[in-house]
């Protein structure tokens, strides 16, 4: 098992290259040279010379990319060309923030979610399944920014228990992780709900069955082990995914977090700063998966017995 | 003056191009605007924080995120710098200087002196009274900010007593006062400065303000308390003496109609910066009021000089006259704000050219310099030269605003035989696109209220952008020359201001629109707001003047 878990992430090593190397780039894709942001119009060809070898722009862009890697794996991620800020401290700074507003939102998906799929699947094509996968499709086609802004109006403003935006306390945390973790819920639900009974028609079921154990036994204990399967695998790649979903949001709620941080430096050309955020979502996405395979190897023997 | 506007489009103060937030606060309009029409019985709740003499103000959508309160090696500033720093002087709403922590001041007949008389008795924060020490070394800490240039004209600072300063400049400079006045040159205490290096601004922040920092959260709130030893407060202010606020709270909320709901909810007092759309809904709700602050924006359309049919000045005077200035005002911007008939907000002295150079609507003249040019008009309304359509690109960016009212703008220049193609860019990347020079036309605005602000659009030295028009004109730039370094006194300056403004405009490389007003929105059930605002902004001088109902 030890032996797995070093051989995936090892495989991390070259996956993580690529990313860095589309990361990188993005700075040289994007449509206009980022040095003349960082010009005072009308400067002169000096001035220019001077900031391109200040970012060390000047040199090949295998040796930039070198530099800017070796610099990443010792933790510098640059300097903000706008607050003139180590980018790791800023980075440091709202990335609690996020991760706290992205696991409560996970953990209410995983919850809610299992919890739902599961009542779906026991009254499978009856009412309860029906008005719980209709519930749950409207979840997860509402746009989250929109759903966000109707959930501040009936719960902020006309019912008033929660306060509109910020990040002060739990209260300002409820309509947020509401928000992003409605559209976890309903993926969640339904795939616990199709693995369920998936699961439910194999034929160890039928042998349980037939040993007389209870049926909820039979459901909680062992098809709802099965169907766990899927949902891990799910989950795991949302983790990238609720990071990144978060942006829209942090900028409803006007929550500082990582998805807030990249508009802003994106809009002010902060190339740092961008590039360090997108390296932190696809972190995140990558140690998902990660930790998705992880989880699903502990769960299912028969993965285990296949690594060896 | 070279420096001067990289800081000018990062600065919130300036250049709205710069307003790729907007494009975020406005994609969810259509949403908010069916949800603000349904909260219609909206209960009424009590504020958060109601206690005496606090307040809570949402910051415009445009100062979100300001990494430090340190002007010293700030790109941009928001409100709250002018609530901790004061100004050597302070600018009134009609833009006219007035006395601050400098009592008077005297400038040389040849304009190569200028002379402040300090306030006795100014403390800073710490306690350390202010100087005219504090001034000069101020000054030469300013030189290595990405604002130097403010400061290029001084040539030394001499300081004959504690509150006498003195500057030798290298050359008149008649916008020094201007530049005096700017958030940017607020005098922080240079010594604390020093002192607290990288926390400066952050931790703690030293000036002679109404108000001190007592907490920053990057990019949530920033709290500032009351200083009770104020009694400097300046003759634009009705009360010179502390602030009847206690303790002020700014948030910094990203999405405007999050900020809305937080204003009619209740749980802030006011916001700063209001969204011309919401000016209707206020107006329905009883507690809600609206305050004017002085506006600093123009919406015009850049003609490009360099692209045929532009190269014929008559094709550039009749794709400006075509633009419909007051039907515009009333249907884009439900008569809200004002038509701009040249390219200066209306405050400005350098604004008032000679009438007969302004440029209003008259199609009746728009086609006729066409028939003139020699464009006739074709069977499906588009005019043809020698088999050539009058086909034009006419650029945008992707902000609702600029698509709602590029779409009108094409529809009036259809009206007298242009056939404009819109093309839209992301508001971020159109500056880059402009460096090509491919454009036509383009519908855009910037945020400035200095003259010089024509010298920035029009200089030849800047063709592409910000000289989105590619205008180069050696007549124009002798006059340029003339406005920007020629000028010794301030009435020098304006002359020649408005003799290079009236000049550019008779070369119509661009045609005017519309100038906004700016306003903040307060619960008048808890702010008492002064009636009258003596500022170019809510400034410090402003904020003393604001109070809470009990």
């Amino acid at each position: 098992m030890l032996d797995y878990i070093l051989r995936r992430v090892l495989l991390l090593v070259p996956v993580f290259l690529a990313v860095s190397v589309i990361i990188f780039l993005i700075l040289h894709l994007i449509p206009g040279d980022p040095v003349d942001n960082l010009l005072r119009v009308g400067s002169n060809a000096e001035a220019r010379a001077r900031i391109e070898a200040k970012y060390g722009l000047d040199r090949p862009l295998v040796v930039q990319y070198g530099i800017w890697l070796a610099n990443l794996v010792q933790g510098d991620l640059g300097s903000s060309i706008i607050t003139r800020r180590p980018v790791s401290t800023m980075i440091a700074q709202v990335l609690p923030n996020s991760l706290m507003l992205g696991g409560f939102a996970l953990l209410f998906s995983t919850i809610f979610g299992v919890i739902f799929g599961v009542i779906a699947a026991t009254w499978r094509d009856r009412w309860p399944d029906q008005m719980l996968m209709g519930g749950v499709l409207l979840g997860s086609t509402l746009p989250s920014f929109w759903l966000g802004l109707l959930l501040i109006l009936t719960f902020s403003v006309q019912l008033g228990w929660f306060p509109v935006s910020g990040a002060r306390g739990w209260e300002s945390l409820v309509l947020p992780v509401l928000t992003i973790g409605l559209g976890g819920m309903a993926l969640v639900a339904r795939v616990t709900r199709v693995a369920m009974v998936e699961a439910a028609g194999r034929d160890f079921v039928l042998l349980l069955h037939a040993k007389g154990l209870s049926p909820t036994h039979i459901r909680l204990r062992h098809v709802l082990r099965h169907a766990m399967i899927p949902v891990v695998t799910i989950l795991a790649l949302r983790i990238g995914w609720v990071l990144g979903g978060a942006v829209t949001v942090e900028y409803v709620f006007a929550r500082p977090g990582l998805g807030l941080t990249l508009i802003k430096a994106l809009a002010q050309h902060d190339y740092p700063v961008v590039q360090a955020c997108l390296l932190m979502l696809a972190i995140a996405v990558m140690l998902g998966t990660l930790l998705g395979d992880i989880l699903q190897a502990l769960m299912d023997p028969r993965v285990r017995s296949a690594l060896t | 003056m070279r420096a001067t506007r990289t800081d000018r489009s990062n600065d919130h103060t300036n250049d709205t191009d710069n307003n790729q937030q907007r494009e975020f606060d406005k994609m969810f309009m259509m949403v908010k605007k069916h949800l603000l029409a349904a909260s219609v019985s909206v209960t009424a709740l009590l504020p958060i924080g109601a206690m005496a003499q606090e307040a809570v103000f949402v910051l415009g959508t445009n100062e979100v995120g300001i990494p430090s309160y340190n002007l010293l090696t700030a790109v941009n500033t928001n409100s709250v710098y002018p609530m901790i720093y004061d100004n050597l002087v302070a600018q009134d709403d009609d833009l006219s200087f007035h006395p601050y922590l400098a009592e008077s001041w005297e400038e040389a007949p040849d304009g190569m002196s200028w002379v402040f008389h300090l306030k006795s008795g100014v403390t800073f924060h710490n306690g350390k009274p202010f100087t005219s020490a504090d001034v000069a070394k101020f000054i030469e800490m300013f030189r290595s900010t990405e604002s130097s240039y403010m400061v290029d004209a001084i040539a030394s600072v001499e300081t004959p007593d504690d509150l006498t300063v003195k500057f030798n400049m290298k050359n008149p400079d008649p916008n020094i006062l201007y530049n005096l006045a700017s958030s940017f040159m607020g005098i922080p205490d240079p010594d604390a400065v020093t002192a607290l290096g990288d926390d400066y601004g952050i931790t703690e922040a030293v000036g002679t303000g109404p108000f001190k920092l007592e907490s920053f959260t990057l990019g949530q709130e920033t709290v500032v308390v009351r200083n009770d030893d104020y009694a400097w407060g300046s003759s634009l202010s009705a009360n010179q003496g502390p602030a009847k606020l206690a303790r002020i709270t700014f948030r910094e909320i990203p999405e405007d109609s999050t900020a809305f709901l937080e204003l009619k909810s209740g749980g802030v007092d006011a916001l700063l910066a209001l969204p011309t759309d919401y000016l209707a809904e206020i107006a329905t709700d009883a507690t809600l009021a609206v305050a004017k602050i002085p506006g600093q924006e123009v919406y015009y359309m850049p003609i490009n000089v360099t692209k045929e049919p532009f190269t014929d000045i008559r094709v550039r005077q009749a794709a400006a006259l075509a633009i419909n200035q007051p039907e515009i005002l009333a249907n884009v911007f439900s008569n809200y704000g004002a038509v701009a008939n040249n390219f200066l907000i209306s405050a400005l002295p350098e604004s008032k050219i000679d009438p007969a150079l302004t440029i209003s609507y008259d199609a009746a003249k728009s086609n006729a310099l066409l028939d003139e040019a020699g464009w006739t008009m074709g069977a499906d309304g588009i005019r043809e030269k020698d088999g050539q359509k009058l086909s034009v690109s006419l650029w945008t960016q992707n902000d609702s605003i600029f698509r709602r009212l590029t779409e009108v703008v094409q529809a009036e220049l259809k009206a007298v035989g242009f056939d404009a193609q819109i093309q839209t860019f992301d508001s971020s990347t159109i500056r880059d696109q402009y460096k090509t020079g491919e454009h036509q036309l383009a519908v855009r605005s910037y945020f400035w209220n200095n003259a010089d602000i024509v010298d920035w659009f029009f200089g030849a030295d800047r063709l592409g952008y910000p000289n989105v028009s590619m205008f180069n004109d050696p007549k124009a730039e002798e006059l340029r020359t003339k406005a920007m370094t020629g000028s010794k006194t301030s009435e020098e300056r304006v002359a020649n201001f408005t003799a290079y403004h009236e000049y550019v405009t008779s070369q119509f490389p661009y045609a005017p629109i519309y100038q906004p007003e700016q306003n903040m929105a307060f619960n008048k059930d808890r702010l008492d707001m002064p009636t009258e605002i003596n500022g170019t902004s809510i400034t410090g001088v402003v904020m003393v003047d604001v109070g809470v109902k009990e």
